[in-house]
């Protein structure tokens, strides 16, 4: 089945099984690799993207639920200017260790600031309560979210 | 020492760095593993279902291995793949490729496995409180004196129990092996933290029929902990035979079913305690522990994590007649392994416990109790080794002042009696010895390697891997920094095991504190050798001298010495020492324990990198949080565990506030610090609840569950 969606601002039609999930897609299909599979149900955000501008767990999302829509992964983020102003406050605080889910941060946190963006640790905190990270402990990501907020 | 970005960061964050699923070969098919959901009995018959067209599948069973069916361990007592008799749940059975993923994995699904059940051991406690499952080498340290007990002292007698513990690495276990037989040569690549180790498991599998083995990590390893030391080896063995088999690359990554339901774990803990105390000096003047870890399936590494739990055992008190008992007990669930700590979370929470339940019984302050008794400078451990220092009293002291312990606890007494919910605050104390245990430094006897290109390029050549720690930033650091050489202009290379000499597995806080400080000597051996101020001017004026290589291996202290039979001697040459204080709020009408603030202060020596150090103490210490309060598994049949659904992981909205603070880091040296966060945390939660609530819960963790009961127990 023919599927069209817009895939970081750019048209894109795929011939595909309706029910491949839509990390699946993006991994094998466009070789879009920076969406990561950890838990596989939902639980752990590492393979988040934005889907019409609101963050999902793409391991839950078929593919067809795409259909006319539009997809950002953290690729696209990075090349967004508060995608670049986030990866930089996240390398200036050497919050990244392991690094796997931080794509999944990364989207999270831009989500935050393009749908509040306030100078506020709650917020931040329950804005990311859906990604797992197990190396950092949080508290490097929470510090490097206040900076981009304070920042951009 | 400055806080330098990591190398790594940027490309992680626009995913651009790879792992190991990133990676694909020409040709590359898919491997997987069929796994015994016995936990005991007899293989009887392997029914594949219909629908599938077997030739378009490749297996494998022990009865292809070329070579030994044993995967290299401290024992060597487990097989790649069982033969007839599983011993535990999730053993592997069978390796099997697909090049259709999806096809592969609903193939396995629906293949069932036939078995004569035999009587299995798979409650935690059935396994540990009955002397009858202890298996393998019995470690004791006698440290007695022969005392008559007086009949004033008080006498404890307690047992404590703590959970498995997952790993929880966001990456799931992967590797992918190519085979080139033009060459006879075994190429592998995976996500590991100990390339040598992988190397061995492929020789040891492939024996003979490949004259090379080569191992080279993903660049990226989505975290390990201890959980990529062994298990890595097992998977790479029966990938490498798949593709030695089918003649193509495979690549055998497992999803996170599988990977919480048969890789290592946490080893389960049940250590008694019986001390005797002088309630007039309030000093502890006799200890008998009996230590005991749930192994598992088979005993693998476990004697290396029973020996590290015994030298921690006493935790950081000065008794001066103690017995310390250690010993392994076997269970049917997946054998346990390496986790940050190794044996000595398990040790601390435990003691820390005891000696909070002491003070509570006797009615003395926790904290003043704790001063009495502390292992002070000049005092020494059961093994007869000196404290040469006083960092572990330093680092108390300066976490009750910063924390303002003492108004805290008058404070929230003051608030407990007036209302429903309560506040809680515990103390604890930790500390790790840095590197292997006695003389394994001497026996690793890790070699590292640099090349000094034409440009002035600096490369290094180490097999310790950067699993997120920061260790290829920090390592580089700590040689150009050295030798004020521009960091653009030195660069660790990726392990491969053909490439890099073997410096060692990257586990027991020791990458930094060997490794590191091999570096940072090296570093200036060279400059002192070539007679340089500034190394890239030197290497311009002479450029026809390079590219040079330069070696050096670890040269052990001859002081220190250790007795592997009688466990006397020096068991580490440095240690770490940590105090925390945590602060909690119980909901009592949920039975919930929140944690609000947490203060550690840790004496780690000289900081490489600080933000790096603070990173990896915050990341520590959330793991030990959740093991204090969340984390166990609530089935250990491990089929009834599913993922991070049933397996609850603290998030950004369970931790509290941390504040870290590093003290005497104006040493000479940088000592371990990848451990001794996890050590120290749990028990600080255990006893928070003590203070807020009045009970003493010696088995963790906190969950509402435990709390309630203990609760519903004291009302009955």
């Amino acid at each position: 089945m023919k599927i069209n969606f817009l895939l970081n601002k750019k048209p894109v039609t795929i011939d595909v099984d309706p029910m491949k999930r839509l990390l699946d897609v993006l991994r094998e299909d466009f070789q879009l690799l920076g969406t990561k599979e950890s838990c596989g149900e939902g639980e752990c955000g590492a393979c988040t993207v934005l889907l019409d501008g609101k963050p999902v767990t793409s391991c839950l999302v078929n593919v067809i639920q795409a259909e006319g829509k539009e997809v950002l992964t953290s690729e696209g983020i990075a090349e967004e200017p508060l995608g670049k102003l986030l990866i930089d406050c996240f390398d200036e605080t050497n919050a990244v260790q392991c690094g796997f889910c931080f794509p999944g941060f990364l989207v999270s946190s831009y989500y935050y600031l393009i749908s509040n963006g306030e100078l506020n640790l709650e917020k931040i905190k329950k804005a990311l309560s859906g990604n797992i990270c197990r190396c950092t402990g949080y508290q490097k990501i929470f510090e490097s979210v206040l900076l981009a907020c304070e920042r951009k | 020492m400055k806080s330098i970005r990591k190398f790594d960061a940027v490309p992680k964050l626009n995913g651009s760095w790879k792992f190991l699923d990133d990676y694909s070969y020409q040709g590359m098919i898919f491997g997987q593993l069929l796994y015994s959901t016995c936990h005991h009995g007899i293989i009887k018959d392997i029914k594949f279902p219909a629908g599938f067209d077997l030739q378009e599948f490749t297996f494998v069973s022990a009865k292809d291995i070329p070579g030994e069916n044993i995967v290299p361990e401290p024992e060597c007592d487990q097989p790649f793949m069982a033969e007839k008799e599983v011993f535990h749940y999730g053993q592997v059975i069978m390796g099997i490729t697909h090049s259709n993923l999806r096809i592969l994995r609903e193939f396995i699904k629906k293949t069932g496995v036939e078995f004569e059940e035999l009587p299995a051991v798979t409650d935690i406690k059935e396994c540990l409180d009955n002397e009858k499952n202890a298996f393998g080498k019995e470690l004791t340290i006698d440290h007695r004196n022969g005392q008559k007990v007086d009949p004033t002292w008080i006498y404890h007698h307690k047992i404590y129990y703590t959970p498995h513990q997952e790993q929880a690495y966001l990456e799931t276990q992967g590797m992918i092996a190519i085979w080139k037989p033009a060459e006879k040569m075994m190429f592998v690549r995976g996500t590991a933290q100990c390339p040598f180790f992988v190397k061995s498991g492929v020789e040891s599998i492939m024996g003979k029929a490949a004259e090379k083995v080569e191992f080279e990590t993903s660049e990226g390893i989505g975290g390990a902990f201890g959980g990529k030391e062994d298990f890595p080896s097992l998977l790479a063995g029966i990938t490498a035979l798949l593709s030695y088999k089918s003649g193509k690359p495979v690549k055998t990554v497992l999803d996170r079913s599988d990977d919480i339901k048969i890789t290592t774990k946490r080893h389960p803990s049940r250590i008694e305690i019986k001390s005797w105390t002088d309630p007039k000096s309030k000093k502890i003047r006799k200890i008998d522990i009996d230590y005991r870890l749930d192994a598992g399936g088979y005993q693998t590494l476990s004697p290396v994590v029973l020996s590290r739990g015994v030298l921690h055992a006493i935790g950081g008190y000065d008794i001066p007649d103690s017995f310390i008992r250690g010993r392994l007990m076997r269970s049917n669930t997946p054998s346990n392994g390496a986790f940050r700590g190794f044996g000595a979370p398990q040790a601390f929470a435990a003691i820390e416990a005891h000696v909070e339940n002491i003070a509570a019984d006797l009615k003395i302050d926790p904290l003043e109790f704790r001063l009495v008794n502390l292992l002070r400078k000049d005092a020494e451990f059961p093994t007869t080794q000196l404290i040469s220092e006083d960092h572990l009293y330093d680092c108390l002291q300066r976490v009750i002042e910063k924390s303002d312990y003492q108004k805290k606890v008058k404070e929230f007494k003051k608030w407990n009696e007036t209302h429903k919910d309560k506040k809680g605050i515990g103390l604890a104390i930790g500390y790790h010895g840095g590197g292997y245990t006695g003389n394994g430094e001497k026996v690793l006897n890790s070699e590292i390697k640099v090349i000094i290109r034409q440009d002035a390029m600096v490369e290094i050549y180490v097999s310790s891997t950067d699993m997120g720690q920061g260790a290829h930033t920090t390592l580089a650091q700590m040689f150009f920094e050295t030798i004020d050489h521009p960091r653009e202009k030195c660069r660790v290379q990726l392990p491969n095991t053909s490439k890099t000499p073997n410096s060692g597995p990257t586990v027991a806080s020791r990458t930094i504190y060997i490794i590191g400080n091999l570096l940072h000597d090296l570093a200036l051996e060279i400059k002192a050798e070539l007679g340089f101020e500034n190394l890239e001017e030197y290497v311009a004026s002479h450029q026809t001298e390079f590219p040079q290589e330069f070696r050096r291996n670890f040269i052990p202290d001859p002081s220190v010495q250790f007795d592997e039979e009688t466990y006397q001697g020096t068991g580490y040459k440095d240690y770490s020492w940590a105090a925390c204080v945590t602060e909690i709020y119980y909901h009592a009408d949920t039975y919930k324990v929140e944690l609000t603030k947490n203060w550690s202060v840790l004496d780690i020596g000289k900081l490489a990198n600080p933000k790096i150090a603070v990173g990896q103490a915050e990341g520590g210490i959330v793991q030990g949080l959740g093991y204090g309060l969340c984390e166990f598994f609530y089935k250990p049949g491990f089929g009834r565990m599913h993922g991070f659904t049933d397996y609850t992981l603290p998030t950004s909205i369970d931790i509290p506030e941390m504040d870290i603070e590093f003290i005497h880091t104006d040493s000479e040296i940088a000592k371990g610090l990848g451990e001794i966060p996890m050590d120290f945390p749990a028990p600080s939660v255990r006893n928070a609840v003590l203070f807020a609530l009045g009970i003493q819960i010696n088995e963790y963790p906190m969950t509402p569950e435990r709390i309630f009961k203990s609760l519903t127990a004291d009302e009955r």
